[in-house]
Order: structure tokens, then sequence, then C-alpha cells
């Protein structure tokens, strides 16, 4: 067997990306990892992407091998923005070995990077000596910690997507990450299972305003039913309907700071959708607005006319915890 | 709490008055802005926990429980003694899987004491609403209806339909529909549906109602096909009615008072002392015997042989309970034509029913697919069938031959008490002295010239005075506590009950203080587990 060759990451890509007030040419990568070490959460499929029963040694040779795949085939020179997901926690020492950490620093040095990591794998030590390789001073932040809070609600959080994160240690890890120079990109998840149509909204509104203090940039993530999880069991039983997009752009419209969003599966039934008629414009409209901070644009998203938007209005109103979901 | 009192019922669909606040009532089922009558319900937040998920979620997150209704969930034991209103939160999703919905529902049903609203939200539509009540619902909201409203659809008891034609096509022309207020059609139409309901369980007619509607969706003929065959809905199905049984579908084969008309002609009814049977067409008339082919067919056979009717969808009726209803109440389409279903069901009736009482001859005036059917079911009984009929069952020829077969055969003895009353109470007492008077429909049982039983002239069932519970020593008590009667005996006055009681049937009341003769109203697991209602409609009480 091969093993020296590259391996294609999970996924690569290139285009333009918002970092605060400014639009950049990104490239976004995808590291096949040791997997995620929380592995519970209701909606996620991504904590089945990992190496199955490889040791520390291995899972460090396997990602050093996707490093180099970058390294060869996709050119990083004019992309000063890197995001960088491990479909679990960078900073986690189990799922990312310390070598692929410090290779990953030095392979991007000068760049600006978003780095995914849950807040229970933000150890400062091994953030700073991550930055120390990395910034050579280009960038007034050479580093957003991604954190998923998904809402600022522990109740939420517990029930709805059994994350095992606090709001309380989103807090201090976002301080101390301020405190040290770095920034906070907070992860928010729209409409988990369990929550009406309006009580995901109300939830998003809270939210936002909760963490807009902790946060440079907010990602809304409209929930998704994706394979294998609970939510698609639930999906498959006719109780969970992922988000409308006139929610999301409800919560887009009435949110002070600025949300980058990019509904994943947007318009299929597993993911957030209207009534199929509407959805293409939308959602078009929406990642748009995620690029562009438009606010005009939102104005008009809203003033869309489609038959749903009456059906959408009567579900905020009267989808009830004992009536959900009342559409599909 | 607000009580619920159940007026009438008809398998699991029940009409009952529910008080709500400020000492009104309401006549359920019917369709209620719910959270009016219910605040608590208002103050529901983040509670949900759909039926599917399991003992371990519900255990790590609150299930509501100080909400008035009381929410069941498929994994928590409802608490029997609250009686009241109780709700399954989230279940109208369940409705697109019927064997789901029902495996979560029977167990509830049978838990819940019977004088229990039950309220289903956001699933009431005209077009399923009685199939809802059939599953034993009372309460709902417009949710559905509204819903239907904001997507611009125009609901009927047929369907739904794009708003826009319905009105151009005049569908309908209710107050709503002359203004195109879609959300004052559909909620109308909704009450509307629920008022014929009522009606119709009040009537007598609602399992025809009920057969009409389903048609609509193949969902909801699986949901009365599946409720059909539980013996909770078998339990408090009432064993006669004063109006047709119309069997105008496939589904009425398995309709509840057919299969038991069936099992209890097999297993409870016992024949006559005869040793030669004559198996005879149905007449559309009833009872048979009054009609013109049924008098030629007794001149023919001149009481020389048992007569046994053949008839879809009950099987067989036997001559002598051919009064009892459904026997003498039942219509259905003729066409010559039997289907494979029909046949097969009425094979197997005639088939159990000679196994367990062979007869030394078996004679077939019938044509046709009947005389194939009889012919079939005797040779699986081990008996060999003769044919009197070559051309048509009245025709001259055929009934003379039907006269000569039987020559040299005895008279039989016919036992029409010793049928009703196997039929009616699973067993036959000591008839002897016994004398049955009177024309039909004004019939009575004398011994020495005192009534012991009448005979309803609307079912058929006999009616047992004290003296008729005197000769009837077992079974079809209803036991009382220590009280005299005044009027009828309510549910929390019944102590035990024999199981076997039905809604309608004959009941012998026994108390330390008084006993008396009445009519069931409501089954014997309704009186024993309900705390309110009419158990029994009592005719007469006597002191003791």
């Amino acid at each position: 067997m091969d093993t020296t060759g590259e391996i294609r990451p999970l996924a690569c890509w290139q285009g333009m990306d918002r970092v605060i007030d400014e639009v950049l040419p990104s490239t976004t990568i995808i590291l096949t990892s040791g997997g995620c070490s929380w592995n519970r959460c209701l909606m996620c499929q991504y904590r089945h992407e990992r190496y199955t029963g490889a040791d520390k040694e291995n899972i460090s040779q396997l990602m050093l091998r996707q490093l180099s795949y970058i390294e060869k085939n996709l050119d990083c020179q004019k992309t000063p923005l890197i995001k960088l997901y491990t479909s679990g926690s960078f900073f986690d020492p189990a799922e990312v070995p310390q070598d692929v950490c410090d290779a990953v620093a030095s392979q991007f040095h000068g760049k600006c990077m978003v780095i995914e990591s849950r807040i229970d794998y933000t150890d400062i030590d091994r953030i700073t000596r991550f930055v120390e390789i990395l910034d050579d001073g280009t960038h007034a932040i050479p580093l957003f910690l991604a954190l998923g809070l998904e809402t600022s609600s522990d109740e939420i959080r517990e029930k709805c997507i059994d994350k095992g994160v606090t709001f309380d240690a989103y807090q201090k890890t976002a301080d101390l990450l301020h405190d040290h120079g770095l920034g906070v990109k907070s992860y928010l998840l729209h409409k988990p299972p369990y929550l009406t149509e309006k009580e995901a909204y109300d939830d998003m509104i809270q939210s936002i305003s909760d963490i807009a203090p902790f946060s440079e940039m907010i990602s809304m993530n409209p929930c998704s039913v994706q394979r294998n999880t609970h939510v698609e069991k639930l999906w498959k039983a006719g109780y969970y309907r992922p988000p409308y997009l006139w929610s999301i752009i409800e919560v887009l419209h009435a949110a002070k700071p600025h949300l980058l969003c990019d509904p994943l599966a947007g318009g299929r039934a597993r993911g957030p959708h209207n009534c199929g008629t509407c959805d293409p414009v939308l959602l078009d409209g929406i990642r748009d607005y995620a690029l562009t901070a438009d606010r005009e644009l939102l104005l008009s998203l809203r003033q869309v006319q489609c038959t749903c938007h009456e059906e959408w209005e009567y579900v905020m109103e009267h989808e009830k915890p004992y009536n959900m979901p009342l559409t599909s | 709490m607000k009580r619920f009192s159940v007026i009438a019922r008809d398998g699991l669909a029940r009409v009952g008055r529910l008080e709500t606040i400020n000492g009104q009532e309401l006549y359920l089922p019917d369709a209620c802005d719910t959270e009016n009558i219910f605040p608590s319900l208002a103050l529901q937040k983040r509670t949900n926990i759909p039926p599917v998920e399991d003992a371990s979620f519900i255990a790590r997150f609150p299930w509501p429980s100080d909400c008035e209704p009381e929410m069941l969930h498929p994994c928590l034991s409802p608490d029997a003694s609250l009686a009241g209103t109780v709700m399954t939160p989230n279940w109208h999703i369940l409705l697109q899987n019927p064997r789901r919905f029902l495996q979560y529902l029977i167990p509830r049903k049978t838990q819940v004491p019977p004088d229990t609203a039950w309220y289903l939200p956001a699933a009431a539509l005209p077009s399923n609403a009685a199939i809802l009540v059939c599953a034993g619902y009372d309460l709902f909201d417009c949710t559905g209806v509204d819903l239907m409203s904001a997507r611009g659809l125009f609901c009927l008891p047929e369907g739904q339909y794009p708003a826009k034609e319905a009105f151009s096509r005049e569908l309908c022309s209710c107050p709503g529909c002359t203004k195109e207020d879609l959300l004052t059609h559909n909620r109308d139409a909704l009450r509307k549906e629920l008022a014929l309901i009522r009606y119709r369980i009040m009537d007598g007619t609602f399992p025809e109602m009920l057969e009409m509607r389903c048609r609509t969706d193949p969902t909801l003929v699986s949901i009365i096909r599946l409720l059909a065959a539980e013996p909770c809905t078998e339990k408090a199905t009432p064993v006669n009615r004063t109006k047709p049984l119309l069997a105008t579908s496939t589904d009425t084969l398995r309709r509840i008072e057919i299969v038991r008309w069936r099992d209890r002609v097999i297993h409870r009814y016992k024949p006559p002392a005869a040793d030669v049977a004559v198996f005879l067409p149905c007449s559309a008339k009833k009872p048979y015997s009054l009609s013109n082919s049924h008098q030629k067919f007794s001149s023919a056979i001149r009481q020389r042989a048992h007569e046994l009717i053949v008839t879809s969808p009950l099987g067989l009726v036997p001559r002598e309970i051919e009064i009892l209803y459904p026997a003498a109440h039942y219509d259905v389409p003729v066409t010559g034509y039997w289907d494979h279903e029909e046949r097969h069901l009425i094979q197997d009736t005639i088939s159990q029913y000679l196994t367990l009482h062979p007869y030394r001859r078996v004679i077939s005036h019938l044509g046709g697919d009947a005389h194939t059917i009889v012919t079939d079911a005797a040779e699986a009984a081990g008996l060999t069938v003769e044919s009197t009929c070559s051309r048509h069952p009245t025709d001259p020829a055929d009934l003379a031959c039907l006269h000569e077969t039987l020559s040299g055969e005895r008279k039989v003895k016919m036992a029409f008490l010793k049928g009703m009353l196997s039929y009616q109470f699973g067993y036959v007492p000591d008839t002897s002295g016994l004398v049955l008077k009177g024309r039909y429909k004004k019939q009575v049982v004398l011994e020495n010239r005192r009534q012991i039983f009448s005979i309803d002239p609307y079912t058929g069932f006999l009616r047992p005075t004290f003296d008729g519970w005197r000769i009837l020593p077992t079974g079809y008590r209803v036991y009382i506590d220590n009280f005299l009667p005044q009027g009828d005996i309510l549910a929390p006055g019944v102590i035990e009950a024999d199981p076997a009681i039905r809604p309608g049937d004959e009941v012998f009341v026994v108390g330390d203080t008084a006993m008396a003769t009445g009519r069931a109203v409501m089954g014997a697991d309704e009186m024993v587990r309900s705390g309110r209602g009419i158990a029994v409609k009592v005719r007469k009480v006597k002191k003791l």
C-alpha cells in the first residue's frame, strides 16, 4: 500500500468570503481527522467522517498527506484567507496531532485563518503556539476561532442539539481569545429539532443579541437533515421540518449584526425550504447577502411574492409544541 | 377539571358533553378554540417531545405534567384516576402511519377512563373528521382547516380543492362562500361535518357515514379496518340498532355487527333437533318469511327440515333467529355476483356451522354461486349436498322437487325460543312450558299465561321480565351498590358487570336492596370503569 502519496481531503475549494468588513479570496479545506471526540450532536453527520481505528502516528501521517495534496493542487498564493475544518475540533490533540497543527501553521504562514474547534478544545497554549508559527504580522487578526455555540440557550442546546457545552464556557473562551488578540467567529444553528418555527426564530434573535458582543463574525447555519443522524430519524417519521427560507430572511433582517449564512441543501426536502417555487431566488439572495451585507437586498427579498408566504405566516403564529410540525 | 359525560356511543365514537368555564357546555365531537378552553395549553413553551421519542429521552427532559388536558405519550402510563380531558400531542403526524397510530392509541384507550374527552390537535378536516371520531377522538381545533385556508385550499368532506376553482365554480353557497371568505367556509365545513357526525351517532347510523367518508384516502381506510379488528371497539359496539344496516361495500364484511353475527351463529346459536337441513336463498323483504318466495319455500318444506338462509354479508341465518338484528335489518346490493372475499367468509361460516351440527341430509335449494358455496362448505365438513334447484328457487318445478325430496321426513319441532335465547344470552335455559304467542312485532313469551319475555319489535331481542330472568340463571347481570334506583342506573353505582354485556343488551340489575330489568346503554367495560353517565336504562325496579 502506498503510504507516501497525497490524499485528497474530504473537500476543498476556492471562492470569496466576507471577513468582518472585507471580501477576500479564500481557500476552504475540510480535512479528514481522527474525528470528533464528542461525537453526539443530534443533527451532525460530519462526526462519522474520521479515520477509525488509526493510531496517533497514523492519523498524523494521513493528515500530512492531505496537506501535501493541497500544497500540490491548490494555488493558495492568491487567497489571503484560509478556512480550515476537520468535522470536529482542530485543537483537540486526540483528533489532530501536534505535528499536524504545526505543519498547518507553517504551510499557511502569513495567512489569515478561520479554524473550527469545539469550545472545550481551545487550549490557549496550543493556540498561541499555532499563532506564533502562523503569524507574520500581515493581518491584524491572524486567526479566528470558529466556535460552534449553536444557541445561547443552554436548555435548547442540551435538549435539541446535545452539544455538551455551555454559554458560560463560550463567553470565557471568547474573552480569553480576545485577550490574546485573536478573533471569534460564532456559529449558530437555526431550528434544531423539537422547536416550532417561531421558537426557532426567537432563539436565533435572542442568541444573536447575546453573542454579538463576543463575536467578530456570526454565521447562522439553518439545520438540515443529514444521513445517519437522529434528526434524520425524526424527519423520516414526519417529526422534523427544516426552517422556512422566509424565517431565515426574517432573522437576517431582524439581526443587528451582519450574519453569514450558506443554507446547506437549500430548497430541498432535507434542507431549509419554502414551497419550491420561490426557493431559488431566495437562496441566491441569502448567499449574496452573506457576501455583500446589502440591507437593501434583504428588504427586496422580504417583498418577494409567493403563495407560500401566507402558509409560513400561519405556521409562525400557530405551530405549537403540541401540534408540530404543521407542514412538511 | 372540566368534566366530560358521554351521552351516546358507537364503538369508540361518542357524543358527549364537556363542561367548560363559566358553566357552559360543549357538545362533542366539535372543533373549538382549545387554548381558550384550556389556558394552560397556551403556556406550553419549548416542551415538544414527539411520540416517537423513547423513554430515555423523556426521562431526561420534562414532559408537561401540570397541563389540562393531560398529555399522553406512548412511553408514559396515563394517570388512570384522572378523568376530564386528555390529549395526544403531535399525533396528527401519526395518521400517515395507521399501524403505529393504532399501536400507540389502543393501549391508552383501555387505560384512560371512558368518560374522558380525547383531544387531537391540528388534525381535523371535513374529509377525515369521521375517521378521527371513529378512533375515539372527541375534541378538535381549527388549526387543520385554517392551515388549508392559508394555503388557498377549499375543504369539503370529499377532499380539498383550489379555492379559486371552488369559488368560480360555485361549489358551495354558504355565507363564507358568498363573500369568497375561505377561512369562514373551511371552519363552517368542519363544524357542519362534526354536527352531522353527532347526529349520525345519536341516530345509530354512524358506521354507514364512516364508510362513505373514508374513501377519500387509503390511510383512512386502513385506520377503520384496523380499528374494526380491535377488541376494545367490539366491546363498545351495540348489539342492536333500530336502523337498517346498509352493506354497501366490501368493508361491511368486517363490520363488527357482521363479524359478531357470524361468530354467534357458529359458537352461541343452538339449532332445533333436526337431522335434515335445507339451505334457502335470502329475500329482499325482511324478515324473510314475510316474502313471497319464502312463503313458497315454507309450503314446499312443510316443517320437514331445518331452514337455513344463505346470504351476504351475514353468511347464514337460521330461520328461528331471522327477526334478530341485523338479520331483519340489513340491505345489500344484489347483482348475482359474489366476490371472492364474501364467498370465502360465507363458505367458512357454513362449513364451521355444519362441522358443529352435522345433519343427516343437507339439501340445497339454491342456484348459481350460492349453491356452489354451500356444496363446497358441506364438502369441507364431510357432508354431501342434494340439490333441488335446477332452474330458479321459486320455479314451480323446483319447488315440487323440494317438496318431493323431503317426502317421508318427519316434521321438525321448531325451537324459536331456543334459537333466540342461545343467540342472545349464549346458552339454552330450560324452555319447557314456555309458549311464544302473537304476530310478528307483537310477540310475547308466556309461562302459565304469565308474560316472561316480550320481543322488541325493532330489534327482535327478547326482553325478560323478572320472571324471565328467573329462567336465565346466569349471565348479563349488572351488580350495583346497596341503593334503591330512582330511575336509571348510573355508572358510578355499578360494582361489577358481566363482561359479555354490550350496549343494547338486555340486563338484570342486582343489588342488596333492589333488582331491576333494563337495557344496557354502555358495554360492561364502560359501566365498570366510568364515573359518569347512564349505564342501564331501567324498565322496572323491584324493592327487596
